[in-house]
This record gives structure tokens, C-alpha cells and sequence, in this order.
């Protein structure tokens, strides 16, 4: 209800906006006042005087998060322990630590409050912030309500199910614009911080373009969104954005990396593989803005769908990607399952491959009972013709990564093989313990539906991983999402949602966000993102706030958006995109394009790498051939996933050989040489009118004066020196046979210099960076 | 630099107007023209807390766990009791990171040990060089850690703290010294072999600036790619491009009050120094062929631990601070048969080579060398039923061996001693945090004056804890 209002305001304050103008100042302004004070008294009426505080929610994971270093477990300073409910009303040395009913009374509370540096608790690091200490206090002055007996594993935050919460009143009712940045917004004001202003229409235009679809606006895109008066006009842009196919070429590569994709096994022997039809898959069933239930329900067990179509079956190869040797199959099991639990649960399920889980309720019978879903299956390799799956043997072993034309159109599936499966006595395969047939562990939730169902199987799986009761595929989901458009999750362990996990930086956002995906029923990627990116958080400006960064050098209250450089393969997408020479081919095999000589030497199996011709050469870098062992030098370089296990958060390295690459890389330099030569010949004149198009195009903006001034002496030094050494500028110029011979001195000296000054902006930190 | 000159800088970009663009163009010139003086690092030389004994450090790196047991701290009793069951009341304190087993049993070391060199330093028979070199080396054979999982291990070796999200040692290093190479990145990284679990944490900054992260050089093939210009691009025209890049990058780490530019502008500066000096740097035509055999090398085009150590001594050769190599997987739960005399016989002789050619040069006395891994290994069997698999060793985590070389420690010493069973220590246990502390105040920093701060407080690499041992000094 009060959400409402605040977006009758905000409509309100738009026009009220472009009304002003118009006006004497200050009319505008008033009656936008009144509005608001008629909105907060509204608000104030339907709100409680302070909220009733959730020990488990809100108190707990407060005092795990900060206390039980000295107060927990392991230690028990002063003989008090403050993670479970009994020790917390027992207290300490010094008796009791809370007078439920009265804060002033309660030694909890008089210490974390304590101004002399000898009695704060705790000792070390920052106090506890304003907001923390009042949810203690009301929680103290509620009565302390804590449950008598919680079962360990209720006790963890992201074990329970989502929960609707409504956000905090917050002061400030103009800047947000949808429930999102109500929740942030209450977190900042309670942190007395204030989010930053908006960036420019530009500079959204270009984070939404790389964030949503890895690709750089055009200089037109830009201008029509300056121009336009309408107040949707971003909203606008983000469907006209999300109805794009490089939509689902961009998050498809996020997918991938969870996925493990590649070209190759893996291992020393590191075989090439055919498996770019599951790509594909990815990519279109992102485009259809499939429902994430059935996008997962179909890559975990498509195949046994009844009358499986053949793009169901192809989803499967989502376990099929990974390592392979086929003397090891159990290590590819295990890869599968700790995929699911890295996945969909944000859980190590790893650890209990050996032992009983030390830090998760999770038992290693409960581990291979998991298993079990993914032993009975086995990976087999189809044909497809006609728009059919046919049985194909398995390609030769010998052949290569460039595959005849033949078999390209084949790719691993997997299909349900009986199998039966014992417990790993120590994690060793050789020695198999007891027998188990699938199940589910008992510490999540139960599949009630299906529970009598005597032989579950991985369809089951599927099931119970995006049926309602589940708590964590959800969150998770959302969580990563957040991460990739903000730079850090609200859960900073976006690969560990376990019992050592903090409580979130926004827990009822979080929540909200899940359930907006996952209730009434599941919905596609799509809507999330774009509630997402056109909240006002989103639309933040990234500078640092010198002082906020002090307080929140993470920047986790969100106080601005953040400054996030481009992953391996994008980063060369944008400079193909800017030299004109990317191709929007979509899908099919997997290319080769150049590569310097010498990745390949050293390894134990030969591999081929012929570089493709004509538009292959430019194909988006997620088209790029992935040998596990030796991938192409630039992924790597810019931390792109090594496909061992599944990626949940690309590194962002920061080094000098990664200069030396977007500098020397012929791949690269051939980029900013055709770049060049679109405008030093294009259709403007002079050097301010090119070098303002160059910017535009690289950086969807003016030149500022200040960088003019460095680019255009630049460009008259380097005209003035080539012009001296016209052999010099026809090697940068690097004339290929293709074009006609031009024989003037004047166009190879433009040319060359125009490169020089192209390649200088392709070099900038801002290029290969989402602002 | 401390935080607060730092925040100064940075609040003066703030604040003040934009000026720097023709300089920033002129100072990478007037460095080229003036030739004379030495161009200075973008990682300058800081000033240490008190007199170095070391200015740099090699630190060799087993990833996975070597055997304490089957290498350099053997224990007849374990063979005497070989097939017994280990002593309930070590069995009630152990820590075991795989074994399940009831009653794991005891495990003598199938290999040979010998006494060696004047200090009488025992050595198995797996490490022949090592052996040879045993007078120039200090033995810890009691380096304890608090994790049997190898990443959180690795990340409380290697970074102070058993989570992500802390600087490394060597990130600690460079921000408390700079780097003295003028032309080379100040931290850089070795690999042969298998990636170390926790992957780029090992050399990462954590929330130290991006510029002290550590360097990685290819694993496979040339190790730097892209060290030459493009055709048609002269020294002089690559130098005028890297100015007009940094000094533009400079007005957006103004505007921007981004850190990652700070860093981007120092990569831009060194990579472009790099390109002179990296090639030569790699070029081993000019080592001798005596050199290459005592290495082990036998084709310098072919990467390998062996190729690395001498790459990591020609950089410090050449002043790099902080050269981390890594090497393994010695991770031996079976087979140790197997696996521990082939990981020995791909390392041994070119670790012991290093520290001999270090020597030669007189480049060990200001040179740290370490040599050990994350965790050590345990004194009970880890059974394996694979057929013809055998047995290999848990994780051991209470006490474990580690060897350091030059940089003012001890030669021919050895410290600390373990029970009979090797399981724990008797006398002189060295936590993880001793060593950081002592290998930090071997490099003239005091591990609790090199702090950093962050979210309001202090940090420092051994948190609150950490000792420096005198007794491994000169």
C-alpha cells in the first residue's frame, strides 16, 4: 500500500519536475513538499512503532556474525556463549546478559554500547553499527523472545524458507523507484549514508548494454535516450535490451561457467569433445526467457521427460560437460553433484564425499544418496538429424578439435542406465561400503508429493530442487544475479549458503527478490533483471565516496553502484565491436580464431588449432574453442573460469601482462587499425569532429576538453612523425590485399595516425570497463 | 605508503583540478631521456622498520602436502611399529582429513635416510641434491597450522587467515617495501604443475591496493606473451601511447576514485618497461650449459619447476622482491610409492641447484629461500584397495617440516623436534604465524607495525598472533 504511494509520488515529482521549469522557482518545489509530508504521515500511521525483531532472522545471526569468535562454541570468554538460546539466558560469569522487558538493565547491551574502549564489545574491529544495536534493543524490550529448542539446522537463516518481509519506512521518498531500493534505501539511512546521485543517461546506457548484453551501445542508442522526454524511456530500453538474442549469449556465458563448458576433457590427455549444441541450448532457452524451473527440471534430467523432444535431451548435457576420463567415472559423478550442490544450493556437498559433512548437516550416506540420482545415468553421444536425436558411436578418440563436417552435428547426452551405487568407505571408490539406492537428505526439506514414490529418480531430483518448500535455489539464484550486476553479492559467499555462513547484508530483500522469482510460480530470468537494473540502485553513479568508503570500503549497504571490469571474453567482443569486425553469427560449432603461436606446444596429446576464416575469425568470444589444458591466451589472462569445477564469481585480476596484451595482440591491434580507418574516413571532418566519434563509439560519450587535449597533440605528433617515415606508417597501417591500393601518402599517414590515437582509447581503463 | 597518504592522494585528485596531463606525458620521457637515472618503480622502495637481513625472497611452494616423514624428519620408531595400531591416546587428538578407519594403523617410511653434510642433517634418500646442500640450509621440523583442508590451509600459510579475502605474504611484502627492480612488477608468480587450491588468493592483494597483487607468469608455453610492439611502433611511439593512455586513466582515477585505475596505471608503466626487460629477463641463451645441467634443464623452451627456479633467480638477480613458485600436486593419500619419488625427482635437483647457484653469486645472503607446502602428512597409513594402488598418508597438521636458505638464517641448523611417532611436537612448535612474522622481520618489517587499515581497523598479515624466531637467525 505504502509502496504505492511512493510511486504516485515519484510519477508525480517527474512531472512536477518538467512543470517547474516553467514556473517561478519554488512553486514546484512546495507542493512536492506537501506531497511528501502527506505520504510520510500516511506511512507513519500504518506502521508499528517499532517492528517486532525475529531472534532467528534478525538476533542470531547478529551475534554469530560478531560474537562468537570469544562467545561461542570453541571459546566461552567470561563463560558465556551467545549462538544458542539456553546459554543465552543462562549468561555468563557476571550472571544473566539479558533482562528481557528492559535494555537498560541488560549487560548485552550495556556492553556493546560501552563508550570506554576497555568494556565495547566486541574488543576488536568496529563497533556494532546504530542499526544493530537498536534491533538488539527492541528485541531486549520485546521480551527477548527466543525459541526454547531450535533444531541446529533451523537455526541457519538460509535453511528456512524465503519470507515476505515489508521493508523499513524510509525518509527519503523521492529517490527510489521500486521496492528494491526501499529495502537499500532503509539500510543506508539507518547507516546515516545517502545512495549516490544518479550517473549519466549515458553511462547507464552503456551498463545496461554490456551488464545485459555484453556489447557496446551505439552512439545513436545514447542519444535518442538524451533526447528523449519520456519518463519511461529507460525502462523502455531495457525491454527493447532484454528482447535482444545477445541477451542470451551474455548470461548464457554466466551459465556456462557454472556449467564447467568446454571443448575438451580435461586431464592430461584432454580430448577434444562436441557438445556446443548444449550451448546453444543455453543460449535460446535464456533468449525464450524459459522458466527457471523448467530450465532446470530439463538440464538436470530433460531426458526423462515423458517423450523427451530432442531439446530437452541436449539440456542434459549440462553433466555431461566437466572433466571426463572414462577410467575415472565416479570422479565425473562426483563432479556432477557437487556441480548440483555448487548450483542450485549453494551448498559444498563436496566435503562429505569423504566423511560426514563437518560444518553442513549433511551425512555422507545422505551424500551418496545424492549420488545415487546421478550414478543411474550414462553419457552417450546422439546425432541430429531431421530434427531428431539418433544413437552415433562415440567419436574416434584420434580425431581432432576441427572436426570433418560429419560430425559436427552430434553431441553428448545423458540417458537413465541402471547402476547401483554404495557409500565410498573414505571417499575411495575402491572400496565400496554400503548400498543405497536415491534419496534425499533429511536436513532440507522433504518432497512431500513425491515422497512414496518407491525408486525416485533424477527427474525427482529436478523436482526437489525447484519445488517450493526448497529454500536455497531460489536465494542462490538470485544472489548470483545480484552479484553480476553489482560486483558483490548480498550474500558475499555466493558459493556457500552452509551453517558458517554470515547472515546477508539485506536479508529481506534477498528474500523478497526469491520469491519474486520463484512464487506464485517460477519465472524466467528475465523479469528479475529487469526489476533489477531499472531500480534507482542500479542506476547509481560508481564514484567513491571518500567517506563512505572508509565506513563501507566493500560497499556492501550499496551506497553506489561499482566500477567492474570486463570479463575475458567481452573485453574482446567490445574491441571487435568497435573495430567494426564482430560478427553477430549466432550458435553451431565452436571456432578457432587467431591465436599466438605456441599455446599449444608441451602437451601430452597434440592438439590443432587452424585458425577459421572469413566472419569465424570475429565470432563473440563465447564461440571461441575452449581446450581445457590450453585455452586461447586472453581467457586465462582476464581470469575466465578454468572449467575444473563450476565458477560461481570470476576473479578481476589488475596486472602488466594484461597491458602488455591489449597493447601488442595482433588480434587486438587489427581491431583498432579498422577502427581507425572507419574514422579517419568516414563522414566527418576535421580532427575534433573524428576524435569526437572515435570517443563516441568506444566510450558512448564526448571527448572531455581535458582528454582532447591530450589526444589531438597526440594525433599531430604522430601525423608529423609518420609523414617523416611513411614506411614506419604503412606497417601500422598494415594494408591488406583485399582493399584497393591506395598509392596516397596522405591517406596511409592518416590512416596510421588515426591508429595510434584509436589504439590509445581502446587502451583506456573505461573501454574494458563497466562504469 | 601508509592508508593515510594514500586517502590524501587520493582526496587531492578530489579535489584539485586536473594538471597532470602534459606532465604524466613528459615523465615517461624525461625517465627514457634521462638515461642516467635510474627510472623509478611504480612500486617504489619503502624505507624497512629496521636493518633487512634479506631483500628479497624465493618462496618455493609444494602445493598439497610433502611428507615430513618420508623426507626429512624419519622416525624409526614408526617402522619398528609398522601394521600397529596408532596409540589411542594420539588417535583421540588426531585430526584426520579423509581416514575414517577405526583404527588406522602406523606406517614406517619405506625409504632410506642417510646423516649428511657437517651439520649431520638426516635426509631421505628421495632428495639426493638436497641432501647435498643440507649445511647451507635451516631445517623447521615443527611448523604447525590449524586446517586439514589443503585451500584453507593454503590460505593461512599464504595469507595469515582461513578465509578468502586477505592480503598475501607477498602482497604484504611489496606494500612494506616496494619493489627494487625499476623494470620488472615487484611480486611475481611461478607455476608448474597443478593450480593451487585456492587459486589467485595465494598472491592476490586482498583490500590492499590492486598494485601489490601478485603477477602470474603462463604455466605452459612462453611464459609473457605480447612483449613486442606492433609493426610500425617504435620504442618512442609505444612510450607516447602509454602516456597519453595513463595520463587519460589519470583523470578517471579522479573522477572515478577507483583504486583498480591506480593499479591499471602501474600495469601500463611497467608493462611498457617490461618490454625491454622481460625478454631478457626469459632469454636463458646466455646461461651456461654448466648451469642448465647442475638446474636439470634440458630444454630451456620447455616449462618445468626446473626452467622456474632459475627464472626465479634471475629475478631477483634483476631486484624483483617477491618471486612465488608453485609446484605440485604432493598430495599423497595413495600411492606414495608412486607419487612421493616422482614429485621429489621433478624438484629436487633444481631446488638444491638454486640455492647453490644463489650462493655462487653472492646473491644468498640478501636472499630468502622456503621451501615446503600447506600442511605436512600423517604417520598412519590411508588405505587404498585399488588394486595395486598402495597406501599413502593423511593430512598432518600439528607438525611438518619446512627448510629455509640464505637471507640472514642459519646454515646447517635444524628446529624443533617431534615425538617418537612424529606426530607432535616435543620442543620449538613454529606456528604458520611465526614464520610470516619471521620471514617479514628477516625482510627488516615488524609483523606488528606493517599494518594496513580496513572497515575501521588494523589489519596485519598474522592477525593477533604470531612470534618472530630469533633462534632461525644468523
Amino acid at each position: 500500500m505504502s509502496w504505492s504511494w511512493r510511486l504516485i509520488l515519484r510519477r508525480l515529482s517527474a512531472k512536477q519536475f518538467s512543470f517547474s521549469l516553467l514556473q517561478p522557482a519554488g512553486t514546484g518545489r512546495f507542493l512536492l513538499r506537501l506531497l511528501a509530508l502527506w505520504a510520510t504521515t500516511l506511512h507513519a500511521a500504518q506502521m508499528p512503532a517499532s517492528e517486532v525483531v525475529d531472534y532467528q532472522q534478525q538476533i542470531r545471526p547478529l551475534l554469530v556474525a560478531r560474537c562468537i569468535g570469544c562467545h561461542g562454541p570453541r571459546k566461552q570468554q567470561a563463560g558465556l556463549r551467545l549462538d544458542a538460546p539456553a546459554a543465552l539466558r543462562r549468561g555468563g560469569d557476571s550472571g544473566s546478559v539479558i533482562v528481557p522487558g528492559d535494555s537498560g538493565q541488560s549487560l548485552l547491551l550495556q556492553r556493546v554500547v560501552a563508550v570506554e574502549a576497555g568494556k565495547r564489545m566486541p574488543p576488536r574491529g568496529v563497533p556494532l553499527s546504530v542499526v544493530d544495536i537498536q534491533l538488539l534493543r527492541d528485541w531486549i524490550d520485546q521480551g527477548a523472545v527466543m525459541p526454547a529448542l531450535v533444531a541446529e539446522t533451523e537455526r541457519h537463516w538460509a535453511f528456512r524458507r524465503p519470507r515476505q518481509h515489508s521493508p523499513r519506512a524510509v525518509e527519503d521518498l523521492v529517490w527510489g523507484r521500486n521496492p528494491v531500493d526501499q529495502f537499500i534505501l532503509a539500510r543506508l539511512e539507518a547507516e546515516a549514508m545517502r545512495p549516490a546521485r544518479d550517473a549519466s543517461v549515458g553511462v547507464r546506457t552503456r551498463r545496461v548494454y554490456l551488464d545485459l548484453l555484453g556489447l557496446l551501445p551505439s552512439w545513436q542508442t545514447v542519444k535518442q535516450q538524451q533526447a528523449s522526454r519520456d519518463p519511461d524511456r529507460f525502462e523502455r530500453l531495457v525491454d527493447h535490451v532484454l528482447a535482444s538474442p545477445r541477451y542470451g549469449e551474455r548470461w548464457g556465458r554466466h551459465w556456462l561457467d557454472l556449467a564447467r563448458y568446454a571443448d575438451s576433457t580435461g586431464y592430461e590427455s584432454d580430448r577434444p569433445r562436441v557438445i556446443w549444441m548444449y550451448r546453444d541450448w543455453v543460449i535460446d532457452a535464456l533468449n525464450q526467457d524459459l522458466r527457471f524451473d523448467q530450465f532446470v527440471r530439463q538440464q538436470v534430467a530433460g531426458d526423462l521427460y515423458p517423450a523427451a523432444t530432442p531439446s530437452q535431451r541436449i539440456a542434459t548435457g549440462f553433466f555431461c560437460n566437466g572433466m571426463y576420463d572414462p577410467g575415472v567415472r565416479w570422479e565425473h559423478i562426483i563432479d556432477r553433484l557437487n556441480t548440483v550442490g555448487t548450483v542450485f544450493l549453494g551448498l559444498t556437498l563436496g566435503c562429505a564425499q569423504c566423511h560426514d559433512h563437518k560444518t553442513d548437516p549433511l551425512s555422507q550416506h545422505e551424500f551418496y544418496q545424492l549420488y545415487a540420482f546421478l550414478n543411474e545415468a550414462k553419457m552417450t553421444t546422439v546425432r541430429r538429424e531431421h530434427g531428431k536425436l539418433i544413437a552415433h558411436p562415440p567419436p574416434d578418440s584420434a580425431t581432432t578439435g576441427n572436426k570433418p563436417a560429419d560430425e559436427i552435428m552430434t553431441t553428448e547426452v545423458l540417458q537413465h542406465a541402471a547402476q547401483p551405487t554404495h557409500v565410498f568407505v573414505r571417499g575411495d571408490p575402491a572400496q565400496p561400503g554400503t548400498r543405497v539406492v536415491p534419496g534425499f537428505p533429511a536436513f532440507l526439506w522433504n518432497l512431500s508429493s513425491k515422497a512414496t514414490k518407491q525408486n525416485p529418480d533424477r527427474l525427482d531430483l529436478a523436482d526437489w530442487l525447484v519445488a517450493e518448500q526448497n529454500p536455497l535455489t531460489a536465494r542462490v539464484t538470485v544472489n548470483r544475479v545480484w552479484q553480476r550486476l553489482f560486483g558483490l553479492g548480498l550474500v558475499p559467499t555466493e558459493n556457500d549458503f552452509g551453517m558458517q555462513t554470515p547472515p546477508p547484508s539485506h536479508p529481506a530483500l534477498l528474500d523478497h527478490l526469491a520469491i519474486q522469482l520463484q512464487r506464485p510460480y517460477w519465472r524466467g530470468l528475465k523479469s528479475l533483471l529487469r526489476t533489477l537494473v531499472t531500480s534507482a540502485t542500479y542506476r547509481q553513479a560508481s564514484a567513491v565516496h571518500p567517506q563512505f568508503a572508509l565506513r563501507d570500503p566493500d560497499n556492501r549497504w550499496v551506497s553506489r553502484q561499482r566500477r567492474l571490469r570486463l570479463e575475458a571474453e567481452v573485453i574482446r567482443d567490445v574491441w571487435l565491436q568497435a573495430g567494426t569486425r564482430l560478427s553477430s553469427k549466432m550458435g553451431g560449432r565452436s571456432v578457432f580464431p587467431e591465436q599466438v603461436a605456441g599455446v599449444l606446444e608441451n602437451r601430452a596429446t597434440p592438439a590443432t588449432w587452424t585458425p577459421s576464416q572469413g566472419e569465424d575469425r570475429y565470432r563473440r568470444g563465447l564461440y571461441t574453442w575452449v581446450w581445457r589444458l590450453t585455452p586461447h591466451p586472453m581467457l586465462p589472462l582476464f581470469d575466465a573460469p578454468d572449467g575444473v569445477a563450476a565458477c560461481t564469481n570470476r576473479d578481476r585480476s589488475n596486472v602488466p601482462v594484461q597491458a602488455l596484451s591489449l597493447l601488442n595482440d595482433p588480434a587486438l591491434v587489427e581491431c583498432a587499425q579498422s577502427l581507425a580507418r572507419s574514422v579517419a574516413h568516414g563522414d566527418r571532418r576535421g580532427d575534433s569532429d573524428r576524435l569526437e566519434s572515435l570517443m563516441r563509439i568506444c566510450l558512448s560519450r564526448e571527448a572531455h576538453p581535458i582528454e582532447s587535449k591530450v589526444l589531438l597533440p597526440l594525433l599531430q605528433q604522430q601525423r608529423s612523425e609518420l609523414r617523416a617515415d611513411l614506411s614506419l606508417a604503412a606497417q601500422i597501417v598494415a594494408q591488406s590485399d583485399a582493399e584497393p591500393r591506395s598509392q596516397d601518402a596522405v591517406w596511409v599517414v592518416e590512416t596510421a595516425a588515426w591508429t595510434v590515437v584509436a589504439r590509445v582509447v581502446m587502451n583506456l581503463d573505461e573501454f574494458i570497463t563497466r562504469e | 605508503m601508509t592508508p593515510l597518504q594514500m586517502l590524501t592522494r587520493r582526496q587531492m585528485f578530489r579535489s584539485g583540478t586536473f594538471t597532470l596531463a602534459p606532465l604524466a606525458l613528459a615523465s615517461l620521457r624525461q625517465q627514457e631521456v634521462m638515461g642516467a637515472t635510474q627510472p623509478t618503480s611504480p612500486l617504489p622502495p619503502q624505507v624497512p622498520h629496521f636493518r633487512a637481513r634479506a631483500k628479497s625472497v624465493i618462496y618455493l611452494f609444494m602445493i598439497g602436502g610433502p611428507s615430513q616423514l618420508d623426507l626429512f624428519d624419519p622416525k624409526p620408531e614408526l617402522l619398528r611399529r609398522d601394521g600397529e595400531v596408532l596409540p589411542d591416546s594420539l588417535l583421540k587428538q588426531a585430526k584426520f582429513a579423509q581416514i575414517q578407519e577405526k583404527q588406522p594403523k602406523i606406517m614406517g617410511s619405506p625409504w632410506s635416510f642417510a646423516r649428511h653434510g657437517e651439520s649431520g642433517a638426516t635426509v631421505s634418500e628421495l632428495l639426493p641434491h638436497t641432501a647435498s646442500i643440507v649445511d647451507q640450509l635451516s631445517f623447521v621440523k615443527t611448523v604447525k597450522t590449524d586446517d586439514t583442508n589443503h585451500m584453507f590451509a593454503e590460505l593461512l600459510i599464504n595469507t595469515g587467515w582461513r578465509q578468502f579475502g586477505r592480503p598475501s605474504l607477498g602482497s604484504w611484502v611489496v606494500y612494506g617495501l616496494g619493489g627494487e627492480a625499476a623494470n620488472l612488477p615487484a611480486f611475481l608468480v611461478l607455476r608448474s604443475g597443478m593450480r593451487p587450491r585456492s587459486k589467485r588468493a595465494n598472491y592476490g592483494n586482498g583490500f590492499l591496493p590492486s598494485k601489490f597483487q601478485g603477477t602470474p607468469l603462463r604455466s605452459a608455453g612462453a611464459p609473457i606473451l605480447n612483449l613486442s610492439s606492433p609493426p610500425g611502433f617504435t620504442r618512442r611511439r609505444q612510450r607516447d601511447s602509454i602516456a597519453a593512455i595513463n595520463a587519460l586513466n589519470r583523470y578517471k582515477l579522479e573522477s572515478s576514485g577507483d583504486d583498480e585505475v591506480a593499479a591499471r596505471i602501474a600495469s601500463y608503466e611497467m608493462a611498457f618497461r617490461m618490454q625491454t626487460a622481460a625478454p631478457e629477463l626469459l632469454n636463458l641463451t646466455g646461461e651456461t650449459a654448466a648451469t642448465l645441467r647442475a638446474y636439470g634443464i634440458q630444454d630451456t623452451s620447455r616449462p618445468s619447476f626446473a626452467r622456474n627456479c632459475l627464472l626465479a633467480r634471475r629475478m631477483v638477480e634483476r631486484g624483483v622482491r617477491f618471486v612465488h613458485l608453485f609446484h605440485g600436486d604432493w598430495d599423497h593419500h595413495t600411492n606414495i610409492a608412486g607419487g612421493l619419488p616422482s614429485q621429489c625427482k621433478q624438484t629436487d635437483q633444481a631446488s638444491a641447484a638454486l640455492v647453490r647457484d644463489l650462493a655462487l653469486r653472492g646473491l644468498l645472503d640478501d636472499t630468502l629461500v622456503v621451501w615446503g607446502g600447506e600442511l605436512g602428512r600423517t604417520a598412519v597409513a590411508q588405505k587404498s584397495n585399488k588394486e595395486n594402488v598402495a597406501v599413502g598418508r593423511d593430512h598432518h597438521i600439528d607438525a611438518y617440516t619446512m627448510w629455509f636458505a640464505g637471507g640472514g638464517t642459519r646454515a646447517g641448523y635444524s628446529i624443533g623436534s617431534t615425538d617418537d611417532l612424529g606426530y607432535f611436537p616435543v620442543e620449538d612448535s613454529w606456528h604458520v604465524y611465526d614464520l610470516q612474522a619471521t620471514v617479514l622481520h628477516l625482510l627488516g618489517l615488524d609483523h606488528e607495525r606493517l599494518t594496513y587499515r580496513f572497515q575501521g581497523r588494523d589489519f596485519r598479515l598474522t592477525d593477533v598472533h604470531g612470534n618472530v624466531r630469533y633462534e632461525l637467525f644468523t
